[in-house]
């Protein structure tokens, strides 16, 4: 008898879901499209962005404290006023052109289905102690995800946290709330809101994380929900995701990997999985998924290491405290582990790679972005809302631990407020966006947001940056993230032309960062500094070098001058050592003068007293994407 | 089955109703609750199609029949547990109930606000108490030299380059990756590139004339505006997204906030001081 009330019921219900149905869709068809906005010949605007951001729906940010969720994400990106959960206003001084909230796939909104279980029910006296610690205070509360983050390190995870069913159950809701959000969110000419998530790959507490955007809209990406690594050990069940969601929808899709810094060599290795030398199907496989690393973030910077690079004297920005250990802390790193970690040598390696195989894995391009648990994206020194919400703004966040209360070895001040992804485009949509990252014309900055044009060809000159040098650069040549022909004898030339934020520190120098394969088939690097500010006048080359900008900070008000410095920075540059039958590539970092940090800044507004280990001044950057030359 | 038709026409039996009444007032009287309800678990059209509609919902598909099956089974055993608990008094002096209740209320506050789709005409109404943060900007065309650092050089130089620009000849400027033209540029687009400061600057200039030099967060800039586009009023129609997006946004906060505020007028918070 029930069952037949029922699927009277269950009818009667049929048509109903079907009206909801289609009004679904009304709702995603009522905007002006994609189609509507006319993309550019070539990209004549950067955009700014951040495509890793954590909202209360990842499972860490939200046991961390965080209460604001993708749709406060948004507001806050485009440009509104939000409070934070700490009760603070936070306003971008600037709005973002695009966002991509990249929640954790694993356990998606499981931290906050513990916290709002009826405690009665809770058996588990594990999880029955998270759960009277996440209530008690949020001090405790970070000590209860600080616990949880220890016991996802041991690889013996709780059985009862990992309940499959109720699992699938909670992402399923989540995702299609989501992408509701994002959808009404996205603004086509405007703002671009992308639908992603983050694919949470750890071997123990080694980082093997990656970001994944898509290019599509809510009739494709609804067909799939985020994959969670599960047991997964390397990315390859990833890229059959990837592969499985393009054949099925006919969209697009793309993977990010971060924090090679804290993932013990294994980011960008020299070999397979299996332990043999990588094969030219596996380094296919690998860069056709990953176009694009993320280099800079607020848990340090991956560009390069002073370990590998002792002649560059300005390698090992941002790289204390991560180069010591693991993400989790639970491995030691071995000096024979950093080559694997750092994009630079990852681009030396892509060539030996080459060489070898015909293909080159870790071609990538590069961007920053902040990986803020707070829902805001702020990589801003001055208004800087921390890697999550026990470190939000507060008079004793600078001196605290990572996680305050949990002792790692890792402090909070060595959290960079970084980064910025910068996206030479079309148009701001998700199409041209996404297709600006597949064909690498994407740059990285530690937030600042500078300008950085990078064109390489065969015969640029110095009278071409009289001219219209952005149209030569296309016409005559590949912008950054490209390959160059073979061109003869001849040496290529680069135009750089680099800008400074308009709101933000002078700059100091422009260089060139070369890497090759010798021709004993030994990976080799160089910088080159190439054009920098008063380098006719009081920044003559002493002994090769060139002198140190200066410093114009004062740190008891947290401040500088711009009298040091230039605000742009132009060249045609050719390489000096060039030949012709060597594989080689180049790219760009922009270098400012030196600005307070934010624990200065921090310093100056609470009126602290600092521990004279933590740095209140520094030099930040931007690093573009290579251009590759290949011989013929 | 026989059962069921029986039941029916008990139901309609006049006398039975008196019966039932008597009872009624029987068990009344005798001090013992009228507990049919609390015993009965009824699953009607109502309850099973809550059920799949949240099922739907969640899932974007229908159940099975197993599943609304699996689903009532479910519901059934809540309300089992749920009647057990509250007989046993387990909601007393308990705070994750007391936090729960206090959120079903929140949530119930702002439900018809989360829900609601505003009129056109309220849209309008929004957009009127702020037109200005909802106009299009002012959009200006213009071309722009760029010169280099703020330095007394650079400004002695700008007045040349000036008079040359305005005697239409053409100056070279100083190579950076700015445009030499934006072509109806909204302020947030100019400030994005040149700073607020120069913004505002542009605003007071004249159409048509090379000006200059005009500050920028990145030196000094000779510029002419070509041509300058009043706002245009802002249509509903350009920004219903954007506007609903607020609208919803601010009702909730609204709904919360007056509700909390209804309720807290019928009560006295007494605050006694530490002795």
């Amino acid at each position: 008898m029930m069952k037949r009330t029922l699927s009277a019921a269950a009818l009667l219900l049929t048509a109903t879901a079907l009206t909801s149905c289609d009004k679904i869709k009304d709702t995603f068809g009522s905007k002006p499209g994609e189609q509507s906005i006319a993309d550019t010949a070539y990209p004549e605007k950067v955009l700014w962005g951040d495509t890793h951001l954590h909202t209360s729906n990842s499972v860490d940010a939200f046991g961390f404290g965080t209460r604001l969720g993708p749709e406060e994400a948004l507001r806050f990106a485009r440009g509104e006023e939000v409070t934070a959960t700490t009760g603070t206003k936070a306003k971008l001084e600037r709005p973002l052109d695009f966002l991509v909230i990249s929640d954790h796939a694993e356990g998606i909104g499981s931290t906050k289905a513990l916290y709002d279980a009826p405690r009665m029910m809770i058996t588990d006296p594990q999880l029955l102690r998270w759960y009277d610690m996440m209530h008690a205070s949020p001090e405790q509360s970070l000590k209860a995800m600080g616990e949880m983050l220890a016991v996802r390190a041991s690889g013996k995870p709780n059985p009862a946290m990992s309940d499959k069913a109720a699992a699938d159950k909670r992402t399923t809701k989540l995702w299609n709330e989501h992408i509701g959000t994002v959808e009404r969110y996205n603004e086509p000419g405007q703002f671009t809101a992308f639908m992603g998530f983050e694919y949470t790959l750890m071997q123990t507490g080694n980082n093997l994380h990656r970001n994944i955007i898509f290019r599509d809209g809510a009739d494709k990406v609804s067909t799939v929900e985020p994959l969670d690594p599960a047991d997964a050990k390397w990315p390859e069940h990833l890229w059959d995701y990837m592969d499985a969601y393009e054949k099925s929808t006919g969209g697009k899709v793309l993977a990010i990997p971060h924090n090679g810094n804290v993932s013990n060599g294994l980011m960008w290795m020299m070999t397979e999985p299996n332990g043999g030398p990588m094969s030219a199907e596996y380094a296919r496989r690998r860069i056709a998924h990953e176009p694009v690393v993320e280099v800079t973030q607020i848990k340090g910077d991956s560009e390069a290491h002073p370990f590998m690079s002792p002649n560059d004297e300005f390698a090992g920005y941002g790289t204390a405290g991560w180069d010591q250990a693991n993400l989790l802390g639970n491995i030691k790193t071995k000096q024979a582990d950093l080559p694997g970690s750092y994009a630079r040598e990852a681009l030396k390696r892509g060539l030996l790679i080459e060489q070898r195989t015909g293909v080159n894995p870790y071609m990538f391009g590069v961007i920053g972005s902040t990986d803020s648990h707070t829902s805001l994206a702020t990589p801003e020194e001055n208004n800087f809302f921390g890697k999550h919400t026990g470190v939000e703004p507060g008079a004793k966040r600078a001196a605290a631990e990572f996680v305050p209360g949990v002792p790692s070895g890792r402090m909070n001040w060595q959290s960079l407020a970084s980064g910025y992804a910068a996206v030479w485009a079309t148009s701001n949509t998700r199409h041209a966006i996404f297709d600006a990252m597949m064909r690498k014309e994407v740059y990285a900055t530690t937030g600042p947001r500078m300008t950085v044009r990078f064109f390489g060809g065969w015969d640029f000159k110095v009278d071409d940056l009289q001219g219209d040098w952005v149209k030569a650069g296309y016409a005559r040549g590949v912008p950054m993230g490209g390959t160059m022909k073979p061109g003869g004898k001849a040496a290529p030339s680069f135009i750089v032309s680099a800008l400074k934020d308009p709101v933000d520190g002078n700059l100091d120098r422009v260089q060139v960062i070369k890497g090759w394969v010798d021709k004993a088939g030994v990976a080799q690097e160089k910088v080159f500094d190439i054009v920098w500010s008063d380098m006719d006048g009081k920044r003559k080359l002493a002994g090769g070098k060139v002198p140190a900008v200066g410093d114009t900070v004062d740190v008891a008000t947290a401040s500088y001058q711009n009298t040091i410095g230039a605000p742009e920075l132009s060249a045609v540059w050719t390489d000096p050592e060039f030949d012709p039958a060597l594989r080689a590539f180049y790219y760009v970092r922009v270098l400012q003068i030196p600005t307070p940090t934010w624990m200065a800044y921090d310093m100056a507004k609470y009126k602290l007293t600092l521990p004279p280990e933590i740095p209140l001044k520094h030099q930040e950057r931007g690093y573009t994407s290579a251009i590759w030359y290949t011989p013929g | 089955m026989n059962m069921k038709i029986l039941g029916w026409r008990l139901i309609k039996e006049p006398l039975v109703h008196f019966v039932v009444a008597g009872a009624a007032v029987f068990w009344v009287l005798s001090g013992r609750p009228p507990d049919l309800g609390e015993r009965r678990i009824v699953v009607d059209e109502a309850v099973a199609g809550a059920l799949v509609r949240r099922y739907y919902d969640s899932f974007r598909r229908m159940p099975s029949k197993d599943e609304i099956d699996g689903l009532i089974s479910d519901w059934v055993a809540d309300q089992v547990y749920y009647r057990e608990a509250l007989r046993l008094g387990l909601d007393q002096g308990d705070e994750v109930v007391v936090r729960r209740m206090r959120r079903k209320l929140e949530s119930m506050a702002v439900a018809d606000a989360e829900t609601a789709e505003p009129s056109d005409a309220e849209l309008q109404a929004l957009i009127d108490k702020d037109p200005a943060h909802y106009s299009e900007d002012p959009r200006t065309s213009f071309e722009q030299v760029y010169l280099g650092a703020d330095t007394p050089q650079s400004r002695a130089r700008a007045d040349l380059q000036l008079a040359q620009l305005r005697g239409g000849k053409p100056v070279n400027g100083v190579p950076a990756p700015l445009p030499a033209q934006l072509g109806k540029a909204s302020a947030a687009d100019i400030s994005g590139q040149f700073g607020d400061e120069f913004t505002l600057s542009l605003r007071r200039l004249p159409v048509g004339q090379w000006q200059g030099p005009v500050a920028s967060g990145l030196g000094l800039h000779l510029v002419r505006i070509t041509a300058r586009d009043a706002p245009s009023p802002p249509s509903l129609a350009n920004i219903r997204q954007r506007v609903t997006n607020d609208w919803r946004a601010a009702a909730i906060q609204r709904a919360q906030a007056q509700a909390y505020g209804d309720m807290l007028k019928g009560y006295d918070v007494v605050i006694v001081p530490v002795k």
